[in-house]
């Protein structure tokens, strides 16, 4: 993936938090490249600084010390018309509908409301949501939760598409689907996408490549190239090796998160 | 089915009143046959023809009392719930005089604004800033930080993200608090009439109280109840309306 021009330089990043206990390194010198284009994924031991990773991709968590870099510029805050993100629980305004949901980044951004409604209502038909454009958030199941945030983010059409957990509380099948659902997705769009999931089979049937962190503080272990075509069986023999090499790698690192015990 | 078990206890709690009121001595209390031509008298102008002029004057006091209670109230939620040094530094303050019995501030309010209406505007304001400003601490605290993240990631800056997601997830609390507000702040007012004043209602009831003339007296309470649950009936209609919205 070395081919594509970066879109994101993450250069020694470190970032502590502040916390009544004292500071918490939750990053220590992180550096990670992303091309454009590529379907990116974190993964790594619970707190190891993944959401705080994506959270200065977004503008949203200042750094320490260190660079990141999109599209070349530094980052000083969000920036809705180059990134768009999918949080980790979902996080739709419950008093606005389907509709209003996927339409809050266009009306932000002053898009006039005729035109924002058809972006929105355009992208309901992809989104499985054509029937539930008037319903609250509490109306849906958690799958659809879920892909409203996702239109949600995909209706200011960035070039840039932050996700962190987006099928966390999902159950297997589901999740299998929306996996599906979501490639087509990133197929058609080319959008950059950065992911953060625990799971190694979604990691390995989805990304372009992984990144593994450390346990806390993060840093980079190592990066898996996944080269294979789309879409991928979880049976094939390339597949299958690669998933033991993977979790080799996090064990390990899993293991040091729970304090070197099982 | 409501309204009839409402309707029997109301039946009962007047049939009772009539026969213990028969039974009393007429200086202490009146049967409600003895009310009603009072109540009759009272409309028709002829034992109060002043009432109509009363009536607007504590209306009227009420809608300031209540109108200043809703602005400072509103005010100081947010001067105390936005600011974490503010709000440590002066919460347990509001809350120590929230807990002290407000009436025993209306002596110095007299002396202060004097018999008038000021007096009794104070009063009525007093009574409703606590709960408007305490439902504004908390809705703030009722809003789900992670939606303020969202609002700031999709590019909100601080009024946007106050005006759609503060004010829509407070909102229900808020009007809660507005709601018991407009109760106090008529409360307010019409005891600070009653305690010491030549007009409005309270002065009325007083009036008619201070001569004995009991039936006048219950017939104006009966109307200064009817004031009451009016208007927190139409609170409580907006109340509703804000519920539906904001679920
Ligand atoms: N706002 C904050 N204040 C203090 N500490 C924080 C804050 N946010 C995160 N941390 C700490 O920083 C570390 C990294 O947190 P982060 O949420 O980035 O981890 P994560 O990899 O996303 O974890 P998970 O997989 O459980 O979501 C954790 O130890 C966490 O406790
Ligand atoms: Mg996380």
């Amino acid at each position: 993936m070395t081919a594509s021009p970066r879109i994101i330089a993450i250069e020694n990043v470190t970032k502590r938090y502040l916390t009544s206990s004292g500071p918490v390194e939750a990053l220590h010198e992180v550096s990670l490249a992303v091309g454009e284009g590529e379907f990116c994924t974190l993964i790594g031991p619970s707190g190891c600084g993944k959401s705080t990773l994506l959270g200065m991709l977004g503008g949203l968590v200042p750094l320490d010390s260190g660079r990141v870099l999109v599209d070349g510029q530094p980052v000083t805050g969000p920036d809705p018309r180059r990134v768009a993100t999918v949080f980790q629980d979902a996080g739709l305004f419950p008093w606005r509908t389907t509709l209003e949901n996927v339409e809050f980044g266009l009306e932000l951004q002053g898009v006039p409301a005729e035109r924002r409604r058809g972006v929105a209502t355009e992208l309901l038909g992809p989104l499985g949501l054509r029937g539930f454009a008037g319903k609250y958030p509490r109306e849906l199941s958690g799958g659809m939760k879920q892909r409203v945030a996702i239109g949600r983010a995909l209706a200011i059409d960035t070039k840039i598409l932050l996700m962190d957990e987006p099928f966390g509380a999902l159950d297997e099948q589901t999740r299998l689907l929306m996996g599906e659902w979501l490639l087509d997705i990133w197929r058609r769009t080319k959008k950059t996408v950065i992911f953060v999931t625990h799971s190694l089979q979604e990691a390995l049937l989805l990304s372009t490549r992984i990144a593994v962190m450390t346990a806390r503080p993060g840093r980079i272990k190592s990066v898996l190239e996944v080269g294979m075509d789309y879409p991928r069986l979880m049976e094939s023999g390339e597949l299958v090796a690669l998933r033991a090499k993977l979790w080799s790698e996090i064990r390990e690192e899993s293991l040091r998160a729970m304090g070197g015990r099982l | 089915m409501t309204v009839l078990v409402r309707l029997a206890l109301l039946a009962a709690v007047l049939a009772v009143w009539e026969v213990a009121g028969r039974a009393a001595n007429p200086l202490m209390a009146v049967p409600p046959s003895a009310v009603l031509p009072a109540l009759r008298e009272l409309l028709l102008l002829r034992s109060y023809p002043d009432l109509p002029a009363s009536l607007l004057l504590t209306l009227r006091e009420i809608a300031l009392a209540y109108g200043l209670a809703v602005a400072a109230g509103l005010a100081c939620g947010f001067a105390l719930g936005m600011n974490r040094l503010v709000g440590r530094a002066y919460g347990p303050m509001l809350a120590a005089l929230y807990a002290v019995p407000a009436v025993v501030w209306y002596p110095s309010l007299m002396l202060f604004f004097g018999l008038d209406a000021a007096s009794k505007i104070a009063f009525g304001f007093l009574l409703g800033f606590f709960p408007v400003t305490l439902a504004v601490l908390a809705g703030i605290r009722q809003v789900n930080p992670q939606l303020v993240t969202v609002a700031r990631a999709y590019g909100a800056g601080p009024v946007r993200v106050f005006a759609s997601v503060m004010v829509p997830a407070m909102l229900f609390t808020l009007v809660g608090g507005l709601r018991t507000g407009l109760a106090l702040s008529v409360i307010g007012v019409i005891v600070g009439e009653i305690l010491g004043s030549k007009r409005g209602m309270g002065a009325l009831i007083n009036h008619a109280y201070g001569l004995l003339r009991t039936a006048d007296y219950v017939a104006l309470v009966l109307m200064t109840l009817v004031l009451i649950v009016g208007s927190d009936a139409l609170a409580s209609l907006v109340e509703r309306r804000a519920r539906k919205w904001s679920e």
